[in-house]
């Protein structure tokens, strides 16, 4: 056996019988509350293999990669790594004492450390508190660890001088080594969680040819990834979910990325009548930005008009998500203007766009959109306490009518305005969000995601909202990368890339197809 | 309307409302169990005017320390510079008086100044420079100590002018120290600012979830730094209410006080409006912690007894809120 002790299942990949898959996944189900999220899927990678895994939001990738890390647990089905059997549901550390290291999107360095003391971490970190390092011969195996895959980096450097690409590098080779430390052997399966959804693109390239050195010796790499272009160039083989279930798998050189699109998005989306675009060009401009610029978005420069829907979207990254709080001064923008109603703001806070009449429904409803532990009172009154105050006193039965009125106009159930927000379901805190903000009489509205986590139904009588205040007036922005809701409800959409405009796409034209078509094309005009 | 649409809540199903909360009045019932306790077994010397009276009377100091701490506790902010500042003001109140013969009210409202600078500090370096205001009161209520020593010149500070113990102590309305008086209206301030006004209720917003606030258009810095301003003052205030129950003043006078402030401050968040820092539960708290140690003592316990129910106490609250805290997040998840 290996020399390092430091778990049960080390050198288990050592006994790999010749020809077996880096890891086989067979018949794997998995379901939240009854409601199933991998309905069977399958993925087979072969050693020295990189594989990509593709599919729109809500496929069952992200949860098959949770399974394998062991965040979740499987219901059924047969896991097996390098022709060792893991019976299922699977331990909490999942499979990374087996033979599996995994990257998550955010890295997992701290700044403040060097690359020698994450790396160290590994090898001391977990139940040897009292074992003392020995950093020489810990520097002298890191500095060969990469050496040995061509990262030029010193061990000595701390995390926060490296660059994007740097720190991902770091990761991968962090993680690659961590797991032949455990399993005694060569070879692991990288599981790598959209690596490059921060990196600026240029750099993706450096990540890549680490890819391709890890595979040369013998590693195989399990890319999970939104981007197709980085999937066709970097991929020996592509595996795509739909819906919980496996669409199929097939080698990269012999697909195009039509046929990619195709099994992705399934068959040719059905028609769905689209409302008539109400925007004209000679309506009174709202609000707009001129070369606004963010953390992802570059130069942006956008008019939204009273009366329509402008929906935005784009891949993970490419900083659509990031555009309604940069509008609303909820994040700092490092350049740009942005005028409201013909008035330039200089200063754009929450409370000078709220001023404005321009509100924010922000994605994270848990985190950004209510204090979940007060009440539903509490929360729908927040924006109104000075308003709300008679004299020396805030007028908390009004403020409780306010609250009742919204829940009973906006269907929000349980009608109780005295419970925690945290007890209503998704759809409803969003319909009392929604609720709140209509009393202010806004005329834009911007939303991020609005209909994450919201069921069906809540989901129709948010779109009927939102549709009857567009057509008092008001203007909505919704950036989201739920294309169905795009078509159901925008005017228009613009595609961002990059963090630029790319595309954009006018009524009738606006379908799943089309969208798909202008997000993933992206690179290749 | 109003009214009908209120009743319309009977669709709602069964779960916890506020209403339905029995352990709101535990702390309530678990002191009126003491009291019934000690009555029975110290028939003599706890259920005496005089007793009763030196109870109430000799806790107004924490009292009112207590509902200075909680406003910034509303808002999450930990202000550990109170004790400090009472020290603080209490030395200068009475050097101002006694080694340099300014008239004793000069030298309360140079005292309670000493605290409304002290928050000023806390709150800007907090704000301005966004650090965790544990360690910055901290560091502000250790310089306020060190300030107090070349004020009262290192030792204890007698022969305060009588008029402040007048107003105190001496002179009872309804055989109760005046002190207590202006507790009770000090918690009825308080009490009001958290439920009636538009501050109070930011407070809580950021307290909860500071994020939500701010997307709110809550200018949340500002709201922390007065919350901030307030504590100080309010601690200053204590620290001339301690001047006028003791005539004296020196450097150490605030230490004591400083673990049963928020001993008293989480008890208090463990009822009436659960899971809520709130002035009227304080001062509750601070009343059942004095029963307890007054009676203890009473039927010959020494004098230590006080640390272990005070610390207890502290360490019980927090346990305690927290177990409320997550059995009703579980009921509300297995609806």
């Amino acid at each position: 056996m290996n020399s390092v002790a430091t778990s049960g299942n080390g050198g288990r990949a050592q006994s790999a019988p010749a020809g077996a898959a880096r890891l086989s996944v067979t018949g794997l189900k998995k379901a939240f509350a009854g409601v199933p999220a991998l309905k069977g899927v399958e993925l087979v990678i072969q050693p020295g293999e990189i594989h990509g895994l593709l599919g729109a939001n809500g496929c069952g990738k992200s949860t098959l990669i949770k399974i394998l890390a062991g965040f979740y647990q499987a219901d059924e089905g047969e896991i097996v790594v390098n022709g060792e059997n893991h019976p299922v549901p699977l331990g909490p550390r999942g499979l990374r004492d087996s033979g599996v290291a995994f990257v998550h999107q955010d890295l997992g360095l701290v700044p403040g450390s060097t690359v020698l003391e994450h790396m160290a971490l590994d090898a001391y970190g977990a139940g040897a508190a009292l074992k003392s390092v020995a950093w020489r011969e810990e520097r002298a195996r890191v500095q060969e660890l990469l050496a040995r895959f061509e990262v030029h980096i010193d061990p000595d450097v701390m995390v926060e001088v490296l660059s994007p690409v740097q720190r991902a590098m770091v990761a991968v080779v962090r993680a690659v080594g961590a797991q032949e430390r455990v399993s005694g052997t060569r070879g692991s399966l990288l599981i790598l969680d959209e690596p490059t959804v921060f990196l600026p693109r240029e750099e993706v390239e450096l990540l890549f040819s680490l890819l391709r050195r890890l595979k040369s010796q013998g590693d195989s790499v399990l890319l999970v990834s939104h981007d197709l272009d980085e999937v066709l160039a970097v991929t020996d083989r592509v595996t795509v979910f739909r819906d919980g279930d496996l669409v199929g798998s097939r080698n990269t050189p012999e697909c195009t990325r039509q046929d990619i699109v195709e099994m992705i998005l399934g068959a040719k989306d059905e028609h769905v009548p689209h409302p008539p675009v109400r925007a004209k060009d000679d309506q009174t401009v709202l609000l707009s930005a001129e070369g606004l610029t963010g953390q992802r978005i570059t130069d942006l420069s956008l008019e939204l008009r009273a009366g329509e829907v402008v929906g935005i979207t784009g891949l993970a990254g490419s900083g659509f998500e990031e555009l309604p709080e940069l509008l609303y001064g909820a994040h700092a923008r490092k350049a740009g203007v942005i005028v409201v109603d013909g008035r330039q703001i200089h200063k754009p806070t929450p409370l000078e766009m709220m001023a404005n009449r321009v509100v924010l429904i922000p994605s994270d409803r848990k985190a950004d959109g209510a204090a979940q532990e007060l009440t539903v009172v509490e929360n729908t009154a927040l924006p109104f306490f000075t308003k709300y105050t008679k004299g020396w006193w805030i007028d908390w039965a009004d403020l409780r009518k306010k609250a009742v009125a919204i829940s009973e106009q906006f269907n929000v159930v349980p009608r109780n305005t005295t419970l925690p927000f945290s007890s209503l379901s998704g759809g409803n805190q969003q319909k009392a969000l929604l609720g709140k903000w209509f009393d202010t009489k806004p005329r834009v509205m911007l939303l991020n995601e609005p209909t994450q986590g919201v069921d069906i139904g809540a989901r129709r009588e948010i779109f009927k909202l939102l549709r009857a205040a567009v057509a008092d007036g008001m203007t909505v922005l919704c950036a989201t990368s739920d294309y169905e809701q795009l078509v159901e409800l925008a005017d228009r959409v613009i595609v961002l890339e990059n963090g630029r405009a790319s595309n954009e796409l006018h009524g009738a034209d606006i379908t799943k197809d089309s969208l798909a078509g202008a997000v993933y094309s992206q690179g290749t005009q | 309307m109003s009214t009908t649409a209120t009743k319309t809540e009977t669709k709602a199903p069964a779960v916890i409302t506020k209403r339905r909360q029995p352990e709101r009045f535990a702390l309530i019932g678990v002191w009126v169990v003491l009291i019934v306790v000690f009555v029975a077994l110290a028939p003599n010397t706890f259920p005496t005017p005089a007793n009763v009276s030196n109870m109430l009377g000799s806790q107004a100091v924490l009292l009112i320390l207590a509902l200075g701490v909680i406003i910034p506790l509303r808002a999450g902010d930990y202000d550990l510079s109170i004790a400090s500042v009472l020290t603080l003001s209490a030395c200068t109140t009475a050097a101002l008086n006694v080694r340099f013969g300014l008239p004793i009210w000069v030298a309360a409202l140079a005292g309670i100044l000493s605290g409304v600078i002290v928050g000023v500090i806390n709150g800007f370096i907090v704000t301005k420079f966004n650090i965790n205001p544990f360690i910055v009161t901290l560091g502000m209520g250790t310089v306020a100590v060190g300030i107090s020593y070349p004020i009262s010149n290192s030792r204890t500070i007698t022969g305060v002018d009588s008029a402040l113990n007048d107003v105190m102590l001496t002179k009872p309305f309804m055989n109760i120290p005046l002190d207590f008086w202006y507790g009770v209206i000090l918690c009825a301030i308080v009490a009001y600012m958290f439920s009636k006004t538009a501050f109070g209720q930011r407070l809580l917003f950021i307290g909860q979830n500071s994020e939500v606030a701010r997307l709110n258009g809550v200018t949340v810095p500002k709201h922390r730094w007065i919350a901030l301003i307030l504590s100080g003052t309010i601690a200053a205030v204590a620290g001339v209410v301690y001047v006028g129950t003791t005539s004296s003043a020196d450097p150490t006078s605030g230490g004591a006080f400083m673990l049963p402030a928020f001993a008293a401050a989480f008890l208090g968040s463990t009822t009436l409006t659960v899971g809520r820092f709130n002035p009227w539960g304080t001062a509750i708290a601070v009343y059942f912690l004095v029963t307890g140690i007054t009676g203890l003592q009473l039927l010959g316990a020494e004098s230590y007894v006080q640390d272990l129910f005070y610390g207890g106490a502290l360490v019980i609250a927090v346990v305690l809120s927290q177990v409320v805290q997550s059995r009703n997040a579980k009921k509300l998840a297995a609806r």
